[in-house]
């Protein structure tokens, strides 16, 4: 009883302290939402300048950067990849590290697998972008899917080490309660452990998502110059060689911003969700 | 009995193989195989296309005496090891913080999240003003921008800042397998605290540390897109982290086939570093 | 030792066989309609508008072959995956620069000798083409479309205002600058030395005009050392620190632009290619550039300036008619005049031009023909040059710094160094 008292109480220290730390958040961030408000005749070369709020709130720069960027096309194409990758991610990374966590401690095969994933972690990306150019070219995966499918290679390293970490603290006996009960391992995944691992699905989903909707690099030489862009890729319009509109770049930045911290706020309740689910268990 | 059991067995074995190999062959494909191919390069005076020759292991006789290269390895370790130390501290007393009974937590959550959100040009450019008139502005000495000395502070706190949000996340999902009140209880009762922390909750995430550890490390040996933003490997060379060497001299530069040649050195070692740590960390997870 | 068991020759000929074969894109492709489509990728991003213009107008005129010109941003990149891909473009346009020079040694670029354009082109500037390329080329592999140049950019109103006028000696200018500096109310100069590129600016416009012009190449060929010739320039570079402002390692290219456009200084050592980002900040600016007085006789002077941007031909292309056609479109005075409006550049053909009034100081030394381009186009980029030029403005060793470059050069030139030797034994 007294246990349930403790943990309705909210703790307002530990609540001041982390209010108090947002202004290492909120400042930098100020200063980005008053750059992208800002003309570039606006912009100075003292404190004074950079801090002050811009003359007018008008939303030019944002409207500006929708259409030099082609924004809704952009936004689709983003969207698209990201979820796709996304999902693949979730479904295929789990059921790998599933297949590889249950089994790395006692059969080799599995072991050795999971420590060459893992390696491909370290690979810098710089030396595989040429050939990839090539290979993805000769297989006719110079477009989005073959941009989805790096993505999905990309982040498998990651994403297998956090699942099979988090399968360590899924306990074996569940699921051997339902092979008992005569289900197959595949269908015992789905059913048992792929659920079990919804907390560590959202922090990937997040993690992955933010990953690829940011990068620029992978769209860029995979398919860039054919027309289709990423929203990054779009927004590499605001620098050129010798010139680089940064209030326009930042209007669209925080509008690119806006759905990922949606995502996030929904993943953020899953991974709160999880919590029950555990203590359910 | 034993029969049908060594039936379900050798089921679930095929299964767990029919899962294995398509994603083993998915990740040849595209890691593996263009990494033997990049690996082939550094053993060419390719610029990445058009025409090359083989020149053996010139390439690799060349790194070792570069002194750049050997001062952007030094300069990525440093920051490396600083970075990653003080991102798991920070980011695990936030983790914690933000687990607790607090009022506002999934707005805090939120924020706190923001700097993984924002791109590198914003947080470089932002953070560029910030280190060249904010600071001098309070401090009165000159930006350490400037300083060949103290340049890679800068880059530090930058990401660190960045990294902690990724980090705490991956905190706090540890955290939610561990009951609510034990984790808690280290910020309300002071130094009983500290001690319940140590010697439960900590035990308890430990193999959280070990991939935030791990991956953390990982990003920061291949820090890039902070020190294009704000330094450009800058000043006097002094911030030149290895995959911006090997990115900008390898693509740009036209030294494609030498940059191979180091994307494959450094490969090898951070490997090699990312199984020592496991193996440490690992063995201080069984000790706990 | 440098055993080469696949000669360039050989994998040329594969390579060639390879992409006979494969032909994944061809090059001036006929199209469903009976045209030839001519494909020019270009990495003026920032002269998109233009180039759709002049596309709809070819276009227009045209029912035997269709033009495609597009501007993606990284272009550069981008071409080099396509070059990966084998995917060549027809044309691409790009800048006199290292590029070009790796394209041209990696054997992409067509002979364009026989393009009629060429003759149009002025002398001065199909010999800053050719001083680009690591050994000297017999064909012609670019042609020259317009160009930028670099010297001193200073603000008109103020030195109106002041009464200043424009030196034409390394010590009337130092005098200007410390008449400045009295008065205290400006800056003389603003560097923005964070970014490393923006160094080699002053460091080109000071140096092309105390070395010898082939000076490169003679130390290529093992003529000659330069530090026999960099210790001068370095000195003078290390004079221009006490006329900037406080730690110019600390502000970047962009505080530099807005500073000068917000006339915290009265000049910018930078050249034409700023002038846009300047504006930004202060749109009513009036800016004039002068060549940097760093000659010994104020009649030697020489203005930097390079091929902004050229066009050439992919070798594989096969359609060079209907690429020269679009050349010479590109190339009528009226259209260039559009783009030089635009884009406040210098034409590289000759031709009945009107230049923007930023070159008015210039233009003596543009019509003569005084004009050479930037040393650090024969500078290997991966020998970061500009870094090295920065850590001796932050050491003041001068000494280290010559040293250090002579070492780098030869190793970071080795190969060019062989092909220039195998070249000179040639002859």
């Amino acid at each position: 009883m007294a246990k349930d008292k403790v943990k309705e109480r909210v703790n307002w220290p530990v609540t001041i302290l982390l209010i108090i730390g947002l202004i290492t958040i909120i400042f930098p961030l100020y200063m980005a939402v008053v750059i992208a408000f800002k003309d570039p005749s606006e912009m100075t070369n003292d404190i004074a300048g950079i801090l002050s709020l811009p003359s007018t709130w008008s939303l030019d720069n944002f409207i500006e950067a929708i259409q030099v960027t082609d924004f809704f096309h952009s936004f689709m194409n983003s969207l698209i990849i990201t979820v796709v990758a996304v999902v693949v991610s979730v479904l295929v990374h789990s059921l790998a590290a599933y297949a590889i966590g249950r089994n790395m401690d006692h059969k080799r095969i599995f072991k050795w697998s999971y420590y060459f994933i893992i390696a491909g972690m370290y690979v810098p990306f710089a030396i595989l972008m040429m050939p990839l150019v090539k290979q993805t070219a000769v297989m006719h995966l110079d477009n989005m899917v073959g941009v989805m499918i790096l993505y999905v290679v990309f982040y498998m390293p990651m994403n297998m080490m956090l699942y099979t970490g988090y399968l360590r603290n899924v306990p074996i006996a569940l699921e051997e309660a339902a092979r008992v009960d005569g289900a197959s391992t595949w269908t015992t995944y789905w059913k048992v452990i792929f659920p079990l691992m919804k907390p560590m699905h959202a922090t990937v989903a997040v993690i992955t998502g933010l990953a690829v909707w940011n990068d620029v690099m992978t769209p860029l030489v995979i398919m860039g110059g054919q027309g289709v862009n990423t929203l990054p890729l779009a927004q590499m319009n605001f620098q050129t060689a010798f010139s680089t509109n940064y209030n326009l770049a930042f209007a669209s930045y925080l509008l690119a911003m806006l759905p990922m911290i949606l995502f996030y706020i929904v993943a953020q309740k899953q991974i709160i969700g999880g919590v029950t689910n555990g203590a359910v268990k | 009995m034993a029969s049908t059991a060594a039936k379900v067995g050798s089921g679930r074995n095929k299964t767990f193989m029919a899962i294995l190999i398509p994603v083993l062959v998915l990740f040849c494909a595209f890691n593996t195989f263009p990494l033997l191919t990049g690996f082939f390069y550094s053993f060419t005076d390719s610029k990445g296309y058009g025409a090359f020759n083989i020149i053996g292991i010139q390439n690799y006789l060349d790194l070792f005496s570069d002194a750049r290269v050997l001062n952007s390895y030094l300069f990525t370790f440093k920051v490396a090891v600083v970075a990653t130390l003080a991102t798991n501290i920070i980011s695990l007393m936030l983790a914690i913080g933000l687990s607790s009974k607090i009022k506002f937590k999934s707005a805090l959550r939120g924020i706190y999240f923001v700097p993984r959100i924002l791109g590198a040009l914003v947080v470089g450019y932002v953070f560029s003003y910030f280190f060249t008139y904010i600071v001098p502005a309070i401090t009165g000495s000159e930006s350490i921008l400037a300083s060949t000395e103290w340049a890679w502070v800068a880059i530090v706190i930058v990401v660190v800042w960045q990294a902690c949000a990724q980090t705490t996340i991956i905190y706090i999902t540890g955290l939610s397998s561990v009951p609510e009140d034990v984790y808690e209880a280290g910020s309300l009762d002071g130094a009983v605290g500290w001690d319940k922390f140590r010697y439960i909750t900590f035990p308890l995430i430990m193999p959280s540390v070990t991939t935030n550890m791990v991956l953390v490390m990982k990003d920061m040996l291949m820090v890039f897109d902070q020190i294009v933003a704000m330094t450009s490997g800058g000043p006097a060379q002094s911030t030149e982290s290895i995959s911006y060497l090997i990115y900008n001299n390898g693509l740009s530069g036209g030294q494609f086939g030498y940059q191979c040649a180091n994307a494959v050195i450094f490969f090898i070692l951070i490997a090699v570093v990312s199984i020592l740590q496991t193996k440490f960390l690992n063995s201080k997870e069984e000790q706990l | 030792m440098l055993n080469t068991p696949i000669t360039r020759r050989s994998l040329l000929g594969l390579g060639a066989a390879g992409a006979a074969g494969l032909m994944f894109s061809g090059c001036a492709t006929e199209r469903a309609d009976g045209k030839i489509e001519v494909e020019i990728v270009s990495y003026k991003q920032e002269a998109v508008s233009i180039f759709e213009q002049l596309m709809d107008e070819f276009n227009a005129a045209h029912d035997d072959i269709y033009l495609n010109i597009t501007s993606p941003a990284d272009a550069v990149t981008i071409m080099k995956t396509r070059f990966v891909r084998e995917d060549y473009p027809d044309v691409i346009g790009i800048g006199g620069d290292a590029d070009y020079a790796s394209f041209v040694d990696s054997s992409i670029l067509a002979n364009v000798s026989d393009c009629d354009t060429i003759s149009k082109v002025s002398p001065a500037y199909q010999d800053i083409l050719k001083s680009v390329t690591y050994v000297p080329m017999d064909g012609i592999y670019g042609v020259p479309y317009v160009a930028n140049a670099a010297g001193m950019l200073y603000n008109k109103d103020m030195f109106a205002e002041k009464g200043w006028t424009i030196p034409e000696t390394w010590d009337d200018m130092i005098a200007l600058f410390d008449e400045i500096k009295a008065e205290g109310e400006v800056l003389p100069i603003y560097l923005g030395y964070l970014d490393t590129w923006t160094i080699l600016s002053p460091w080109n416009s000071i140096t092309i005009n105390m070395v010898p012009s082939d000076l490169a190449r003679q130390v290529n060929a093992g003529e000659a050392k330069f530090s026999d010739y960099y210790r001068e320039p370095a000195e003078r570079m290390l004079q221009l620190l006490e006329y900037a402002e406080d730690g110019p390692f600390a502000y970047s290219y962009n505080d530099a632009c807005t500073a000068f456009a917000r006339g915290q200084s009265a000049m910018f050592p930078c050249g034409s290619f700023a002038v846009p980002q300047i504006l930004s900040v202060n749109p009513e600016m009036n800016i004039g550039m002068f060549a940097m007085p760093s000659a010994e006789n104020p009649d030697d002077r020489i203005v930097v300036s390079g091929v902004d941007l050229q066009w050439c031909v992919a070798e594989t292309c096969e359609h060079k008619d209907a690429v020269y056609e679009v050349i010479a479109f590109l190339n009528e005075e009226a259209n260039v005049q559009t783009y030089i409006d635009d884009q406040r550049a210098i034409p590289c053909t000759e031709g009945n031009y009107t230049l923007d009034p930023l070159y008015d100081d210039i233009q003596p030394f543009l019509d003569e023909g005084k004009v050479l381009d930037y040393l650090d186009h024969s500078y290997q980029s991966s020998m970061a040059c500009d870094a090295q030029i920065q850590t001796m403005l932050l050491s003041g060793d001068v000494d280290a710094f010559l040293e250090k470059w002579d070492t780098d050069w030869q190793r970071y030139n080795r190969s060019v160094i062989r092909k220039v030797q195998d070249y000179e034994s040639q002859q």
